[in-house]
C-alpha cells in the first residue's frame, strides 16, 4: 500500500477499541479519521469520502443497519461491521443492508487487517476490467468463460459457473445464501438454501484439493460463503 | 265462601300428610253446606249444587286429586241430602234432579282430574324454572371462577343449596394423579380414590347404592368437556333423603358438563398464561444475556485488541514486554472464549434455544468447525472421512458447527502434536452418527457419563485451560436436535466421542434443466 494512502472512517462508541482500531489501521499507513456516534460517523463519511468505513453495529445514537442503509444511498464505499451480537441473523441483516463483511468482537490485530487488506484490494481493483482471475492452481477466464484447473479444462454447468462467477466477483467479501441465490438462481428461489450448499459442494469437488477443508471457498456458517483467492 | 278459601288457602301442599288433605277436603263440604243451608230457600238449588263445584275446583287446585275426588262424593251426597227436596234424606223427589246430581258428580270429578293434571304440569314447569335458573346461577359464577378452588366452592354451594348434597372435585395433577381442588377443606371427608380415579379413566359416573353414611361419597360423575375428562365430581348425601336423589339425577349431566367446561377453561386460561409468562421471561432472559453479553466483551475487545497491537509495534517492544503483551492477549482470548460458553450454557440450560433448522451437509460444517478452530490445531492432523453418499441432513449449522469445534478442539487438546484427529459419520436406519476420534490417552475408566456434565473435565488435576463446559454444551445442542451424545474409548487407543442426528427426509433438489456445459476454450 504504497499508493495515496487509504481513507478510512471508523464509526465506534468504544473510545479504547476505537484507539487500537485507528493505531492498527495507522500503522498500514490509512489516514484515519474517527466517530463516536452514528450522526458524525455520516458527517465525516460524507466530507471524506472514505474507501473504506469500519462500523460498530451497536451505537448509541442510530441503529447501525440505518447508518449503513443510509451510506448506501450515496456511497460504495466497502463497510465493515463489528459486532459484539452473538446471533448470526444479526450479521446477515447487515449484510443484506449493504455491509460487505463482519468481525465478531473480540477480534484481534491479524484478523482486522485481513478483512480490511481485501476488501481495498476489491474495491481498488474496482472496474479495471480483468477477466483473467487465479487461485491455487485454477485460472478463470470471465470473457471466455473457461475455467482451467492445473491446466486442464473444468467441465462447469451453467448455474456452477454463474456461482463461481458471483464468488470471484465479490472476492474477500462475505455473501450471503439470500443474495447468492437471488443472483445466480433467480429471486423464485430465496428460500432453497440447500441448493447453494449442494452447487457450492459440487465446485469444491471439482476445484479445492481437498473440498472437505477448502481454502477458496470459505463458509461462514449460519451467513453464507466468502471466496479467498 | 269466605271460610272456604280460607280453609283452602292455608293448604300447603307437601308440607302435611295425605290425611290432612282429606281431611280439609271433607271440611271444605261441610263449609259449603253450613253457608249455603240458610240460604236454601232463597238461592236456587242449581246455584247451590254451583257452590260445591267450587268448592271441589279448590280443593283440586289445592289438595291434589284423591282429596279432590273424595269432595265430589261427598258434595254430591251432602248436596243432595240437604238441598234436594225431598231435603234431609238421601232420595230424590223430582227424577229431574238425578240429572242435576249426575252432572253435578261428573263436572266435579272430572274438575277434580283436569285441575290436578294442570296442577301438575305447573309444578314440573315451576321445577325445571327452578332447574333452569339455578343451572344458569351456576354457569355465571363458574364464568367468574378464576381459579380451581373456587370453582370447588361453587359446586359444593351449588350442591348443598339444591338438594342438601355434600359435593367436591377432583382434578389431575401433573402425574394425572387425582387430588382435590378445593384442598383438605371441603366437608366431604370420605371418597374412595379407587373408585374416582375409575370413573377419570373410563369416562363414566359410578355409583355406590350400599354405602349410604352421610359423609360417604356414592357418586363419581366425571366431568366430561369438549376436549377430555377433566376431573371426577364426587357427591355425598348430607341427609337421606331419597327425593333429593331423584332430584339431582335430572341436572346432573348438564351440572357435571357445565363444571367441566369451567375446569376446561381453566385449564386453557392457565395453558395461556404460563406461554405469555414463559415468553416475557424469555425475552428478559435473552435480553440480560445480550446486554451481559455485550458489556463482557466490549472490555475484552480493548484488552485484545491494545495487547495485540503491542506486540506488532513498530520499533517492536523488547522480547520481555512482548511476551508479555503476547500473554495478555491470549489469556483474554481465552477469558472471552469462556465467557462465550458460560453465556451459552446459560441461554441452553434456560431452554431458550430454537434450533434454527436447514438442511446441510456435515462436510461443509464439519470443514467450516476446523476452519473456525485454526491455528489451535496446528499440530494435528485432521481428517473428515464422511461416507461418500451422504444426504442432506437437517439442523441448525451454528450450533453443530459449535458442537464439532469442541468436539476437535477437545481431542487436540487431549492428544499429543503430531497425532490424527478424525471426524468420521455412520449411517443407520434413521439417524446419522457422527464421531470424533483422536490418538491421545483416552478417557478415564469410569468417568465418561459424567463428562458431560457442566464443569467436569476428563482429568482433574489437568493444567488444561477450560472450565468443562464444552461437552455439556454439546450435549444441549444435541439433545435440542433429537439426538444423543456418548462417549467411548477406541479398542486401537484414544478417545472418541459420538452423536447422532435424526435423518429426516430431505428436500429434493430439481436438477439444471440447461444442460449446456461450460467448455474449455472454444478456439
Amino acid at each position: 500500500m504504497t499508493e495515496p494512502a487509504w481513507s478510512i472512517v471508523v464509526v465506534e462508541d468504544d473510545r479504547e477499541i476505537r484507539r487500537f482500531v485507528r493505531s492498527t489501521l495507522e500503522d498500514e499507513g490509512c489516514k484515519v479519521a474517527e466517530a463516536d456516534t452514528g450522526r458524525q460517523g455520516l458527517i465525516e463519511a460524507a466530507t471524506r469520502k472514505p474507501d473504506l468505513v469500519v462500523l460498530d453495529l451497536g451505537l448509541p445514537d442510530i441503529d447501525g443497519l440505518d447508518f449503513i442503509r443510509d451510506l448506501r444511498t450515496w456511497s460504495e464505499a466497502p463497510v465493515i461491521v463489528l459486532s459484539a451480537r452473538s446471533t448470526e441473523a444479526d450479521k446477515v441483516v447487515a449484510l443484506d443492508a449493504g455491509a460487505d463483511d463482519y468481525l465478531t468482537k473480540p477480534f484481534g490485530v491479524a484478523e482486522l487487517l485481513a478483512r480490511v487488506r481485501a476488501l481495498l484490494r476489491r474495491h481498488g481493483r474496482g472496474a479495471d476490467g480483468s477477466a483473467h482471475f487465479a487461485f491455487g492452481d485454477v485460472s478463470v477466464d470471465l470473457s471466455r468463460r473457461s475455467v482451467m484447473r492445473a491446466g486442464e479444462p473444468v467441465r462447469l454447468t451453467a448455474l456452477e459457473y454463474r456461482l463461481l462467477a458471483q464468488l470471484i466477483g465479490n472476492a474477500g467479501k462475505v455473501l450471503t445464501h439470500r443474495h447468492l441465490l437471488r443472483e445466480v438462481w433467480g429471486p423464485s428461489f430465496v428460500e432453497s438454501n440447500h441448493y447453494i450448499r449442494i452447487y457450492v459442494a459440487r465446485l469444491r469437488q471439482k476445484l479445492e484439493g481437498d473440498p472437505a477443508q477448502p481454502r477458496h471457498i470459505l463458509t461462514e456458517t449460519g451467513v453464507g460463503y466468502r471466496f479467498q483467492p | 265462601m269466605q271460610d272456604e278459601q280460607q280453609a283452602v288457602g292455608t293448604e300447603r301442599y307437601g308440607d302435611r300428610s295425605p290425611y290432612t288433605h282429606y281431611v280439609v277436603a271433607a271440611l271444605a263440604c261441610l263449609a259449603v253446606a253450613a253457608v249455603a243451608t240458610p240460604f236454601a230457600g232463597v238461592l236456587d238449588v242449581a246455584n247451590i249444587a254451583m257452590l260445591f263445584l267450587l268448592a271441589v275446583l279448590l280443593v283440586a287446585l289445592r289438595a291434589g286429586r284423591g282429596p279432590a275426588v273424595l269432595s265430589a262424593l261427598l258434595s254430591v251426597l251432602l248436596f243432595d241430602f240437604l238441598f234436594v227436596p225431598p231435603r234431609f234424606s238421601l232420595a230424590v223427589g223430582d227424577v229431574q234432579y238425578l240429572i242435576t246430581l249426575g252432572v253435578m258428580l261428573a263436572v266435579a270429578l272430572i274438575t277434580a282430574q283436569l285441575t290436578t293434571g294442570v296442577k301438575r304440569q305447573a309444578e314440573v314447569a315451576a321445577r325445571r324454572e327452578r332447574e333452569a335458573r339455578l343451572l344458569y346461577a351456576l354457569a355465571r359464577d363458574l364464568a367468574g371462577a378464576a381459579a380451581e378452588p373456587q370453582v370447588t366452592a361453587i359446586v359444593e354451594r351449588f350442591m348443598h343449596e339444591f338438594a342438601g348434597m355434600q359435593a367436591t372435585v377432583l382434578l389431575p395433577d401433573a402425574n394425572d394423579e387425582l387430588r382435590r381442588a378445593g384442598g383438605d377443606s371441603s366437608k366431604l371427608a370420605y371418597l374412595e380414590a379407587r373408585l374416582a380415579l375409575l370413573a377419570y379413566r373410563k369416562g363414566e359416573a359410578i355409583a355406590v347404592d350400599a354405602l349410604e353414611t352421610t359423609g360417604q361419597a356414592i357418586a363419581y360423575v366425571p366431568l366430561k368437556a369438549p376436549m377430555r375428562v377433566r376431573g371426577v365430581l364426587a357427591l355425598a348425601p348430607s341427609t337421606s333423603s331419597r327425593t333429593a336423589h331423584a332430584q339431582i339425577d335430572a341436572i346432573l349431566p348438564a351440572f357435571a358438563s357445565l363444571v367441566a367446561i369451567a375446569v376446561e377453561r381453566l385449564h386453557y386460561v392457565d395453558v395461556a398464561n404460563r406461554a405469555e409468562m414463559e415468553t416475557a421471561s424469555e425475552r428478559l432472559r435473552n435480553s440480560i444475556l445480550s446486554a451481559l453479553s455485550h458489556d463482557v466483551r466490549t472490555p475484552l475487545t480493548s484488552i485484545i485488541g491494545l495487547a495485540d497491537s503491542l506486540t506488532l509495534q513498530k520499533p517492536p517492544l523488547s522480547q520481555t514486554a512482548a511476551e508479555t503483551a503476547a500473554a495478555i492477549r491470549d489469556q483474554s482470548t481465552r477469558l472471552a472464549a469462556m465467557v462465550t460458553n458460560l453465556l451459552d450454557m446459560a441461554r441452553l440450560a434456560a431452554g431458550g434455544v430454537r434450533p434454527r433448522k436447514e438442511w446441510h451437509l456435515l462436510e461443509e460444517v464439519a470443514g467450516a468447525a476446523v476452519q473456525l478452530l485454526g491455528r489451535s490445531l496446528a499440530g494435528h492432523r485432521i481428517v473428515i472421512d464422511l461416507p461418500r453418499a451422504m444426504p442432506l441432513i437437517e439442523f441448525d449449522a451454528v450450533l453443530i458447527e459449535r458442537v464439532l469445534c469442541n468436539l476437535i478442539e477437545n481431542a487436540a487438546k487431549y492428544s499429543p502434536p503430531g497425532t490424527t484427529i478424525a471426524v468420521r459419520a455412520k449411517l443407520a436406519a434413521h439417524t446419522v452418527e457422527v464421531g470424533v476420534e483422536d490418538d491421545g490417552a483416552g478417557f478415564p475408566e469410569g468417568r465418561r457419563d459424567d463428562l458431560f456434565a457442566p464443569f467436569v473435565r476428563g482429568r482433574h488435576e489437568s493444567s488444561m485451560p477450560g472450565a468443562g463446559l464444552g461437552l455439556a454444551i454439546s450435549r444441549s445442542i444435541v439433545a435440542a436436535h433429537g439426538g444423543t451424545i456418548r462417549a467411548e474409548n477406541r479398542a486401537e487407543g484414544g478417545a472418541r466421542v459420538m452423536f447422532t442426528l435424526p435423518l429426516g427426509s430431505p428436500p429434493e433438489i430439481v436438477p439444471e434443466i440447461e444442460s449446456t456445459p461450460v467448455e474449455a476454450p472454444r478456439d
